[in-house]
C-alpha cells in the first residue's frame, strides 16, 4: 500500500503546484491587467474613499479642495474657483484620468508618501492626516487681472518670478469648469467631458504651456543674444543699413518689413523698431546656424521645461539647414560681381570688393534663407507662451533662467511643512554681460518703441512686441508682448508673455495695441498699482 | 527492537526529532505564537492605526491556547510528530487575525472574533479530548458499523424536518436545541474511519478478484454522493465524500483500475448534475468566465480576483486592504482576504502549511503497521488536503466554486471542532507509529 500512499503524495502536490501556479498568475504576472480591469473600481474607491489635500494661491484663496458626498464615493474635490486654475490644478475625476497638479501630485495629495505618514518616530503610533496641502506660487489678484484683461479674446498670459521661477500668473482662454468633470454623477461628467474634448477651441488644453505658437518678433530677442553672445553684435556695432528688404542668400524670397517700411541701424534701434530685414540678415550671415541653435537652445527651445505639471511642451528651433555651400563672404562678394560669383566654380582669390563682415567665417547652407526667417520667429520656430515668458526672465536675471514651479510648498494639516520648492537654475541662457545689453534694449523698447503700452509709470519696464502673421486674407495673426518690471534701481521681480491667438491685423503695431496693455494689466496687479 | 528496524526508523526521521518530538514542537508552537501575536497587532494598527486596546488580554488568551494544546500533546501524545500541531495552531490563528479584522467590516461581523475564539477554545478542548477518549485508534475499527450508521445519520440530519436548517442555498445545517452545526464535518471523519474498517476486510478480496459485485460499494459511495449533491445541494462536500472513498479504495486494493473507474463515475455524476441543475450550470459558467457577469453571478469570483490582485508580492499589510467586498469572505473566500492582505508570500506560506500538514499525514500512513491505521490515515489526509484544495482552487479559479471551509482558517465552529478532532486521531496515530516496533514492510 506504501507505493499508492507515496503516489497519493504526489498527486496532492501536483494539486498544491497548480494552486501555487494560479496564485502566481492571479498575483503577480496577471494582476496589472486585473486591476485595470473596467469591471475594478478598487482604485477609484480607494482614491475617493478620504479626503486629499487641498491647493491654496499664494494669497490663500482654496482652488481645490475635497467635500463629502457619501455616495457613489466618499469624496469627490471641488474646485471654487471654477474655470480659474482648471489648467493648474486640473481635475480628479471618476471617470476621466486625472490632469495637472491632481495628477502631478497625486501621491501627495492623498498622503500616501513614506516621508509624509512618518514625520516623526511617533506617527508610527498615531492615525494623523497626512494629506499634503499644495501652497501654490500663483497669486489670485494676479490671475483674475489676467483673465479680466485678456476677456474673451483665445489667448494666454503667463508671469513668473524671474528670480526664481515662480509662476505668479497662468492663464489661458478659452477655459473650462473642472467641477464639470468632477461631478460624482459618472453620466454628467462624460457628457461635460466630451463636449468640451469636442470643441475646436480646446478649451481642456492648457495652452499657456503645452500650445506652441509662432513667437514672431519677440524672438529678435534670442538671435539678438546669439549675435552678443557669439561676439560679432555689440549695442552700437555694427549698424544695419536702413532698408525695405532682405534677399536671403543663396537664394529664398525676400524678407520685408511690416507695410513695407525701412529701418536700420545698431542693435539698440533695431529692437525698438524690430527691424525684420536687420534680424534676418544678421541671423542668417553674421551669427550662422551653429549659434543661433546653441543660443536657441540655452534659452531652452529644442527641450522641455521642467515645470511641475504633466504634459509640458517644448518649444522648437530648425536645426538642419541642408548642406554647406560655402561662406558668407563668397556670396557677399560676389554679389558685386555676379560674373565671377557663380556658386560652385567661385574662385576665393577673387571674392573681395564686397561688404566687409566682422565674421566673415559664416557658413552659408542650402537653407539658409530658413535661418533667416527664423531668426525673426517665423519658419518652423514654435514656443509655448511660458517659454518666451522665461526669454524674458533670463534678461531680467542676469542670463538664468530658473526652473519653473507652480507649488511654492506642501505642507500638513498642523502648518508643518513637507518639502519647499527651492528655486534651481534650469538652463544659463547667456552671460550676464549679454544680458545687460539686452535689458537696456528691452527698456528702451518700452520707453520708445513698440512696447510702449507695456510702460508703468514708476516702475522699470523692458519689453519686446511681436506680431506672428498667420494670413493675409483677411490679415490676421498673433499678438505677443513679452516683457519683465521691477522697482528703478532693483532687479525685475516679474516677467511676462502675453499672447492674444489670431488677431485681425497685421502689423508690427498689432502686438504692442492687443498685447502690451494685457501684459501692463499683470503688472499693475503685481505691484497693487490703482 | 531489532536491529534492522532500529536502523529504518532512523532513516525516515533524524534521530533527534524522534526522540524529542515535543521540543521541537514547543519551538515551533512559540514561533506560531509570535507570528499571531504580531499579526494581530498589525492588522489592529493597519485598520485603525492604533494598537489594539485588548492587546494584553489577547496575548495571554492565544498563549494560553497554544501552551495548554502543546502540553496536553506532551502528556498525551508524547512520540506523536512535532509539526502538524504547530501548523495547524498557524492555520487557525492567521485565519482568526483575519475574522478579527473582518469583524470590523462586514455587515453583521462585530461578534465573529468572539466566537471564533471560543470555538478555536472549544476545538482545541475536543483535540484534548480525542487525545484521552481514543487512547489507540485501532479501538475505532471495533466500531466500524457504529461509526458508519453514525456518519450516514450526521450527513441526513440537515434533511430531517425537525433539525434541518437551508441557509444560503445549501441544506446543510444543523439545529440540536441552541446549537446549530453542519453534521457533515463530522461524518466526514466517522466515514473516514468506516471506509477504513470496511476495506481492512474486503481488501484481499478486491485484490485477488474483482466481479461485478465487488463494484458494489463504489456504487453504493457514488449514489451517496449524489444523494448529498442533490438533496443538500452541497456539491463540495459531495465531491469531498467521493474522492475520500475512491482514494481509500485505491490504496487498499492497490487497482488504478478503481481509479478509473471512480473517473468514469465522476465524469457521469458531474455530467448528470450539470444537465439537472441550473444552480450546478451556473457554477460551471462562473468558473468558465466570471467576467461574463462581474456585478451578477460572477461578482464573488470577480470580486477575490481583484483582492488577489491588489495584494500583489507582499500584499496590502493586514487592515489595510478592502477583503470586505468579497460575500462571504470570512468563510469560503478567506484564502482571497489572506492572498490581498498578506500577498502572494502569505497565501503561498497557507499552500506551503497545508502541504506540510499533508506530508506529515502521508508519512504517518506509511510508517503505520496496521492495514486499519494506514487506510485511515490516508482517508483524513485526503479528506484535509482535497477540502483545502477545492475551496482554494474555487476561489482561484482552478476548480469551480463549491461552497466548503478553508479547514482551520474559515470562520466556523463546526469545521474548526471536526478539523481539530481530526487533527488529534492523526497525532494519536503518529504517537502509536513512533513508541511501537516498525514491523518489516508489508
Amino acid at each position: 500500500m506504501n507505493v499508492r500512499i507515496r503516489r497519493l503524495g504526489v498527486a496532492l502536490g501536483v494539486l498544491y503546484l497548480l494552486l501555487f501556479a494560479q496564485l502566481n498568475r492571479v498575483q503577480f504576472f496577471g494582476a496589472e491587467r486585473l486591476q485595470d480591469n473596467v469591471n475594478n473600481s478598487r482604485g477609484l474607491v480607494r482614491e475617493f474613499g478620504r479626503e486629499r489635500g487641498r491647493m491654496i494661491t499664494a494669497d490663500g484663496v482654496i482652488v481645490a479642495r475635497s467635500v463629502e458626498v457619501g455616495e457613489p464615493v466618499d469624496f469627490v474635490r471641488e474646485y471654487p474657483e471654477g474655470e480659474l486654475y482648471a489648467h493648474i490644478s486640473g481635475y480628479q475625476s471618476l471617470n476621466v484620468a486625472s490632469t495637472g497638479l491632481e495628477r502631478e501630485f497625486n501621491d501627495e495629495l492623498a498622503g500616501s508618501p513614506i516621508d509624509q505618514q512618518f514625520q516623526t518616530f511617533a506617527d508610527v503610533f498615531r492615525d494623523r492626516d497626512t494629506t499634503a496641502t499644495l501652497r501654490l506660487t500663483l497669486r489670485h489678484d494676479v490671475q483674475e487681472a489676467a483673465r479680466s484683461a485678456l476677456g474673451d479674446r483665445n489667448g494666454s498670459v503667463v508671469a513668473l518670478d524671474p528670480r526664481t521661477g515662480a509662476i505668479i500668473a497662468m492663464w489661458t482662454w478659452p477655459s473650462f469648469d473642472p467641477n464639470l468633470i468632477a461631478d460624482p454623477d459618472g453620466a454628467a461628467a462624460n457628457d461635460s467631458y466630451e463636449t468640451l474634448l469636442a470643441d475646436p477651441d480646446d478649451p481642456l488644453l492648457a495652452k499657456a504651456f503645452r500650445e506652441v505658437f509662432f513667437p514672431g518678433s519677440t524672438f529678435k530677442l534670442v538671435t539678438a543674444s546669439a549675435g552678443v553672445e557669439s561676439g560679432v553684435i555689440g549695442a552700437f556695432d555694427p549698424v544695419f543699413d536702413v532698408t525695405d528688404s532682405y534677399d536671403p542668400i543663396p537664394s529664398g524670397s525676400p524678407i520685408s518689413n511690416f507695410a513695407g517700411s525701412s529701418c536700420g541701424g545698431d542693435l539698440i534701434e533695431i529692437l525698438r523698431a524690430s527691424c525684420n530685414t536687420a534680424f534676418a540678415e544678421m541671423g542668417a550671415e553674421w551669427i550662422g546656424p551653429e549659434q543661433m541653435v546653441t543660443a536657441a537652445e540655452a534659452f531652452g527651445f529644442n527641450h522641455t521645461p521642467p515645470i511641475d505639471l504633466p504634459n509640458a511642451a517644448g518649444s522648437r528651433f530648425p536645426t538642419d539647414f541642408g548642406a554647406y555651400l560655402a561662406d558668407v563672404e563668397f556670396y557677399r562678394g560676389a554679389e558685386d560681381d555676379p560674373v565671377e560669383g557663380d556658386p560652385g566654380e567661385g574662385d576665393e582669390g577673387e571674392v573681395d570688393g564686397g561688404i566687409t563682415l566682422a565674421n566673415g567665417t559664416v557658413p552659408v547652407h542650402e537653407n539658409t534663407a530658413r535661418l533667416a526667417q527664423a531668426s525673426i520667429g517665423q519658419n518652423d520656430v514654435a514656443a509655448t507662451p511660458l517659454q518666451m515668458a522665461l526669454v524674458a526672465a533670463a534678461i531680467a536675471n542676469e542670463g538664468l533662467i530658473m526652473a519653473p514651479h507652480v507649488v511654492g510648498s506642501q505642507t500638513a494639516a498642523d502648518g508643518s511643512v513637507y518639502d519647499t520648492t527651492n528655486p534651481e537654475v534650469w538652463r544659463a541662457a547667456m552671460s550676464r554681460g549679454t544680458a545687460q545689453v539686452l535689458h537696456s534694449a528691452m527698456i528702451n523698447v518700452a520707453v520708445n518703441g513698440t512696447a510702449r503700452n507695456l510702460a508703468v509709470p514708476g516702475l522699470t519696464v523692458g519689453g519686446k512686441t511681436g506680431t506672428a502673421q498667420l494670413g493675409t486674407d483677411p490679415p490676421n495673426s498673433h499678438a505677443w508682448i513679452v516683457g519683465f518690471a521691477g522697482p528703478p534701481g532693483q532687479p525685475a521681480e516679474i516677467a511676462v508673455a502675453v499672447i492674444v491667438e489670431a488677431q485681425e491685423g497685421a502689423s508690427e503695431q498689432t502686438g504692442g495695441r492687443v498685447a502690451a496693455p494685457i501684459g501692463r494689466a499683470v503688472i499693475e496687479a503685481y505691484f497693487s498699482i490703482n | 527492537m531489532t536491529a534492522t528496524s532500529r536502523r529504518r526508523r532512523t532513516r525516515v526521521a533524524p534521530a533527534y526529532a524522534a526522540l524529542k518530538p515535543r521540543r521541537v514542537e514547543a519551538g515551533l508552537v512559540l514561533m506560531v505564537g509570535v507570528v499571531i501575536v504580531v499579526a494581530y497587532a498589525l492588522a489592529s494598527f493597519g485598520a485603525s492605526a492604533s494598537i489594539p486596546a485588548n492587546l494584553g488580554p489577547f496575548l495571554v488568551w492565544m498563549l494560553a491556547l497554544l501552551l495548554i494544546a502543546h502540553l496536553a500533546t506532551r502528556r498525551l501524545a508524547p512520540g506523536a510528530d512535532p509539526v502538524m500541531l504547530p501548523m495547524a495552531l498557524l492555520l487557525n490563528g492567521l485565519g482568526y487575525v483575519m475574522i478579527a479584522r473582518l469583524s470590523n467590516d462586514v455587515p453583521g461581523g462585530s461578534d465573529l472574533a468572539g466566537l471564533q475564539s471560543t470555538w478555536t477554545a472549544v476545538g482545541i478542548a475536543a483535540y484534548i479530548g480525542t487525545l484521552v477518549v481514543v487512547p489507540r485508534v485501532r479501538i475505532l475499527a471495533n466500531y466500524r458499523y457504529l461509526l458508519g450508521i453514525a456518519g450516514m445519520a450526521l450527513l441526513a440530519l440537515p434533511l430531517v424536518p425537525t433539525f434541518g436548517r437551508q441557509i444560503n442555498g445549501a441544506r446543510i445545517w444543523a439545529s440540536v436545541g441552541p446549537i446549530n452545526f453542519q453534521p457533515g464535518e463530522f461524518a466526514k471523519i466517522a466515514l473516514a474511519a468506516f471506509f477504513a474498517a470496511y476495506l481492512v476486510e474486503s481488501r484481499e478480496l478486491l485484490r485477488s478478484r474483482l466481479e461485478l459485485r465487488d463494484l458494489a460499494p463504489i456504487g453504493v459511495a457514488w449514489a451517496g454522493s449524489l444523494a448529498v449533491m442533490v438533496l443538500e445541494r452541497d456539491l463540495g462536500s459531495s465531491l469531498l465524500f467521493f474522492t475520500l472513498f475512491v482514494v481509500v479504495l485505491w490504496v487498499a486494493s492497490e487497482r488504478a483500475m478503481f481509479l478509473g473507474i471512480g473517473a468514469v463515475l465522476f465524469a457521469g455524476g458531474a455530467v448528470l448534475a450539470w444537465s439537472m441543475f441550473t444552480h450546478v450550470q451556473q457554477r460551471v459558467d462562473i468558473w468558465r468566465d466570471p467576467f461574463a457577469s462581474p456585478k451578477g453571478d460572477g461578482f464573488q469570483i470577480v470580486e477575490a480576483s481583484f483582492a488577489l490582485a491588489d495584494g500583489g508580492l507582499t500584499g496590502t499589510g493586514l487592515g489595510q486592504g478592502e477583503p470586505d467586498r468579497i460575500p462571504f469572505v470570512e468563510t469560503d473566500f478567506i484564502f482571497a482576504a489572506i492572498g490581498e492582505e498578506l500577498g502572494l508570500a502569505g497565501s503561498t506560506a497557507i499552500l506551503m502549511a497545508f502541504l506540510v500538514l499533508i506530508g506529515s499525514g502521508l508519512r504517518v500512513a506509511l510508517r503505520a503497521d496496521r492495514p486499519f491505521e494506514k487506510l485511515f490515515t490516508v482517508g483524513l489526509t485526503t479528506l484535509l488536503g482535497v477540502q483545502a484544495f477545492i475551496i482554494m482552487g474555487g476561489v482561484l479559479r482552478v476548480v469551480p466554486l463549491t461552497g466548503i471551509t478553508l479547514p482551520f482558517v474559515s470562520y466556523g465552529g463546526s469545521s474548526l471542532v471536526a478539523n481539530y478532532i481530526l487533527l488529534a486521531l492523526l497525532m494519536r496515530m503518529s504517537h502509536e507509529q513512533r513508541l511501537e516496533p516498525v514491523p518489516a514492510q508489508s
